[in-house]
């Protein structure tokens, strides 16, 4: 520095200026501020190489959660898992004798000649009556046998020795998963025959037990993806125009649903009803039925001087059956969405409504005029009754539990159409194990589907941030949809179940993660024009001593 | 019955069932706040009166509102909205469910709620519950631009952003079919980014072309309804008088008028598998609520399968019957072209895509940059 201002002072002496052209040149630098200068020049580009580029990267990088994409795809397009349907049927024969085993191998063998769906399998097993089991039984166990009361038993068949009526014939017990089958002892195949009427009876039987289910399981697997297609049977156009209609009505699958109870009125009376024991009687005992499949949450309501919407017609009295009539044509417009409290977004599931109606006596009893009837069910919404009291005189301002029966009884027959339980057989508990099949391969589908649109979106758009629980979710929804399909394999369908149903909740927990919605997309002019502001006055002269002393260098060297 | 007569293995047909869909649903946004986009707001809540008269019920309608005309100081007529000079129809009457209001309608929330990324505290009501089996028809209408449209002078969402979206629901089978209607400037560059199949889309105008709104009344003192709003409105409410209407899009895309509508409106077909099949969805498809009923009587008691959508319906129709009328003739009143010209507030923003205005812009920024550095070397010198 001293030498400079030195320099400067001689400049100014006017008898050098000739000198001035030659020499106005700054003197040599010294080894040491030229390595000053260079290394300061060094540090400013270290700072910003390898702290503000690294910093920069890091805030503006979107993390993504590595995603077994590969995985997920093959459990979308149904490579991983095939859904087979082996049941286990039981044959509970009064003696267990070789007879016994050869009647149902025959039976098998016309089971299979029957069935043209190989996906779904009934397989006959020799059972040990509950009751009588003794010692010598229970020894056996040579996997063709099975205890009659074990959970994953499909259908117990009882076989009966009868001396008296047509034989065979059968009888399905409706409260338990119980076929009795009468049969005279002659009808039994000797050890030598290859067929015999109770064989074929029998095979034919269960056959037709199992025909809607089957229908059900063929109808899903071929809405779904090609992979299965290739094995399943073709349904005729009617049967699944019909199953078809049936999954229209049906609520859409759901953990939990919510049932609301609302009781409206024209007046001010009934202003009570017994709801509480009503329901425990008549609802509670199908819901805890349902409850392997879904939740439910119940709340009730009463609402009192409920009116009708002004633009429906009103119910017109008819002379002939002494009873006021509503067209059917205006059920739809029956319940007065705009003004009565329905769907009130309490808890988690979809709302099902079930509405009971009392007329005003002056209106009574009020009765849908095509039929004469009383209820009437709205797809994927739930159910009406028009309560029609028996007394002349006022209305009861209370309701009670045996007031409230029919109304009930409907609602739950509603329930159990809205539910999707199949029209056939005739016992309850083996429709609600159907359904139970058909609501395990239906989650399994929907699951893996869930996991194909979520590696879809990961890879379509590299702009959402996947953060680490979509990848944890993940994970538990392939091992839980592999545990599914395992327990689907063996037979065991309330765990399948279980499993997938724990595997849609996963799924839908990792596709709608919160945080994954993607920046808004930028164009490229937007970028530069937000960073060349920011960067440009701090690059600018970065850059430009970088240069000019790379210059300086070149020019020594 | 007997299923295993039915279960003659027969050739494996693509099932026809497959192409129903079971429930409606509307998502009718305006993009726009502030008084004088007072139209922007009647456009939207004449559709949302349309649908709902139609059938949808309001469970089904996301109505997304940025502004309240009604209780807006300026507005002479409080607690009301129209949108005709002739002030028959109140739009805002008494039975109106905005989901998302003021500051709530934003591009994100918007995303959100298309691909239900939201709270687990978000009310039901405010969620767009569709699945596989649910039409939805998406209606926008604001300020916008070349491939964006304007949320609240603040944000825009661009056809990109939206394109995203819909395939994002594409892939979680979010959405039957969809009809996506836009109504803004430079429309149609919203829709020209979408990917995902069964997307029906029209908008009102061509790029580098403003959409114009149909007329003003004197009284409350700005523009009460867009053009392109205007003449769907039209159809739907003098052609499409109930449910049970057999009209199809193409009828609806047919009395499109390009001198009326002062642009020109663009369909897309061929996200929906060409003009022929979009040609023959009912307009009751996306703007009704008709679903495949069954009536029948189930296990010989008196059950009937009757069709939800509801006493609204019933309600708006019966004001549509009481109105339709008058708004008929008005609108041939109204066809006039010398008052109906008022080309307020159409918002046109260039952002060309050619190469040359690129090339220009590429241009200046290197000459800026050139400049400084200029400057720059001066100085150091």
């Amino acid at each position: 520095m001293a030498a400079e201002s030195e320099q400067t002072f001689s400049e100014t002496s006017p008898a050098l200026q000739n000198a001035v052209k030659s020499s106005n040149q700054p003197p040599p630098e010294t080894k040491e501020s030229l390595w000053l200068r260079r290394l300061s020049i060094l540090s400013f580009w270290a700072v910003v190489v390898f702290l503000g580029l690294p910093i920069w990267l890091k805030t503006t990088a979107i993390y993504r959660a590595e995603l077994p994409l590969q995985e997920m795809t093959e459990w979308a397009e149904g490579k991983v898992c095939k859904p087979v349907f082996p049941l286990r049927i039981a044959v509970e024969a009064p003696d267990v004798s070789a007879d016994a085993h050869h009647l149902l191998r025959t039976t098998q063998h016309a089971l299979d000649d029957i069935n043209d769906f190989s996906a779904h399998h009934l397989r006959l097993m020799l059972a040990d009556p509950p009751l009588t089991a003794n010692a010598s039984q229970q020894v056996v166990s040579d996997g063709t046998r099975i205890q009659s009361d074990d959970e994953d038993v499909a259908l117990l068949i009882r076989l009966i020795p009868v001396e008296t009526g047509t034989t065979p014939r059968s009888h399905l017990q409706p409260f338990s998963p119980t076929l009795d089958v009468y049969y005279s002892p002659n009808q039994i195949p000797s050890q030598s025959s290859t067929g015999s009427t109770l064989a074929t009876f029998l095979a034919q039987e269960l056959h037709s037990l199992f025909a809607e289910e089957q229908a059900q399981l063929a109808h899903l697997l071929s809405t779904i993806s090609g992979a299965h297609a290739a094995k399943v049977k073709a349904l005729s156009p009617e049967t699944s125009a019909q199953l078809e209609r049936q999954s229209t009505r049906a609520l859409k699958y759901a953990p939990t649903y919510h049932l609301t109870f609302s009781l409206f009125s024209p007046s001010y009376a009934p202003s009570a009803w017994d709801i509480e024991t009503a329901l425990r009687t008549y609802i509670s005992p199908l819901l805890e039925s349902f409850s392997g499949i879904s939740n439910f949450t119940v709340d009730t309501q009463v609402q009192l001087y409920a009116t009708f919407a002004p633009s429906v017609r009103q119910p017109e009295y008819d002379e002939e059956t002494k009873a006021w009539t509503l067209r059917k044509e205006d059920l739809s417009g029956f319940v007065n969405a705009a003004e009565w409290p329905l769907s009130p977004s309490i808890g988690k599931g979809p709302t099902v409504n079930f509405i009971v109606y009392v007329p005003d006596h002056t209106q009574s009893p009020l009765l849908v005029n095509e039929n004469a009837g009383n209820s009437w069910l709205i797809p994927q919404w739930g159910g009406v009754h028009i309560l029609n009291l028996q007394s002349e005189s006022d209305t009861p301002s209370a309701l009670t539990t045996e007031m409230l029966a029919p109304a009930m009884h409907t609602f739950s027959n509603q329930l159990i159409s809205l539910f999707g339980l199949p029209q056939s057989p005739a016992s309850l508990p083996l429709r609600i194990s159907t359904l139970e099949r058909v609501r395990a391969a239906s989650l399994i589908f929907s699951a893996s589907s869930t996991l194909g649109a979520l590696a879809q979106v990961y890879k379509k758009l590299p702009s959402i941030p996947v953060p680490d629980n979509v990848a944890q979710s993940t994970h538990r929804t392939i091992v839980h949809l592999q545990q599914a399909c395992d327990f689907l394999r063996d037979g065991r369908f309330p765990s399948a179940l279980e499993h997938a149903r724990a595997a849609e909740v996963e799924a839908e927990k990792a596709f709608f993660e919160r945080s994954m919605v993607g920046q808004v997309y930028f164009p490229d002019e937007h970028k530069v024009a937000v960073y060349l502001p920011l960067l440009g006055p701090v690059a600018v002269p970065l850059v430009m001593a970088a240069l000019k002393e790379l210059k300086s260098i070149l020019k020594r060297g | 019955m007997k299923f295993s007569a039915a279960l003659l293995p027969l050739l494996a047909a693509p099932l026809a069932a497959a192409s129903e869909h079971t429930s409606n649903w509307a998502v009718l946004v305006s993009t726009s706040r502030f008084w004088f986009n007072y139209r922007h707001l009647a456009n939207v809540l004449s559709l949302y009166r349309t649908v709902k008269r139609l059938g949808i019920p309001d469970s089904q309608i996301i109505l997304m509102l940025p502004d309240d005309m009604a209780c807006n100081p300026r507005n002479a007529f409080p607690g009301t909205v129209y949108n005709n000079a002739d002030r028959a129809l109140d739009l805002y009457g008494d039975n109106i469910e905005v989901d998302y209001r003021g500051y709530e309608v934003t591009v994100e929330n918007f995303i959100r709620l298309m691909t239900d990324r939201v709270g687990e505290d978000m009310p039901r009501s405010k969620r767009l519950m569709t699945d596989e089996r649910s039409n939805i028809l998406v209606y926008m209408t604001g300020h916008g631009g070349n491939e964006f449209l304007k949320f609240q002078d603040a944000e825009e969402i661009s056809a990109f952003d939206l394109a995203d979206a819909f395939g994002q629901m594409w892939e979680k089978k979010r959405y039957h079919e969809m009809l996506f209607m836009i109504d803004t400037c430079q429309a149609n560059t919203m829709y020209s980014k979408f990917y995902s199949p069964n997307i029906l889309a029209t908008g009102s105008s061509e790029i580098d072309q403003s959409s114009y709104s149909h007329h003003a009344d004197n009284d409350v003192g700005v523009a009460v309804i867009d053009r392109y709003t205007y003449y769907n409105l039209e159809f739907l409410e003098t052609q499409v008088q109930d449910p049970t209407s057999k009209l199809t899009m193409g009828d609806l895309f047919d009395s499109y008028d390009e001198e009326k509508i002062h642009s020109r409106p663009g369909i897309r077909y061929d996200l929906f598998g060409g003009d022929q099949r979009a040609r023959e969805r009912r307009v009751m498809d996306f703007f009704g609520n008709v679903q495949n009923v069954e009536v029948g009587n189930e296990q010989g008691n008196e059950t009937q399968w009757v069709q939800p959508g509801g006493p609204s319906a019933a309600k708006a129709s019966r004001r549509h019957s009481e109105n339709s009328q008058p708004e008929a003739g008005h609108v041939v009143e109204k066809a006039k072209p010398a008052q109906s010209l008022r080309r307020e507030g159409a918002m046109k923003v260039d952002e060309e895509q050619n190469w040359t205005k690129q090339v220009y812009g590429a241009a200046a920024l290197v000459g800026c940059a050139g400049i400084w550095l200029a400057g720059s070397w001066m100085e150091s010198m």
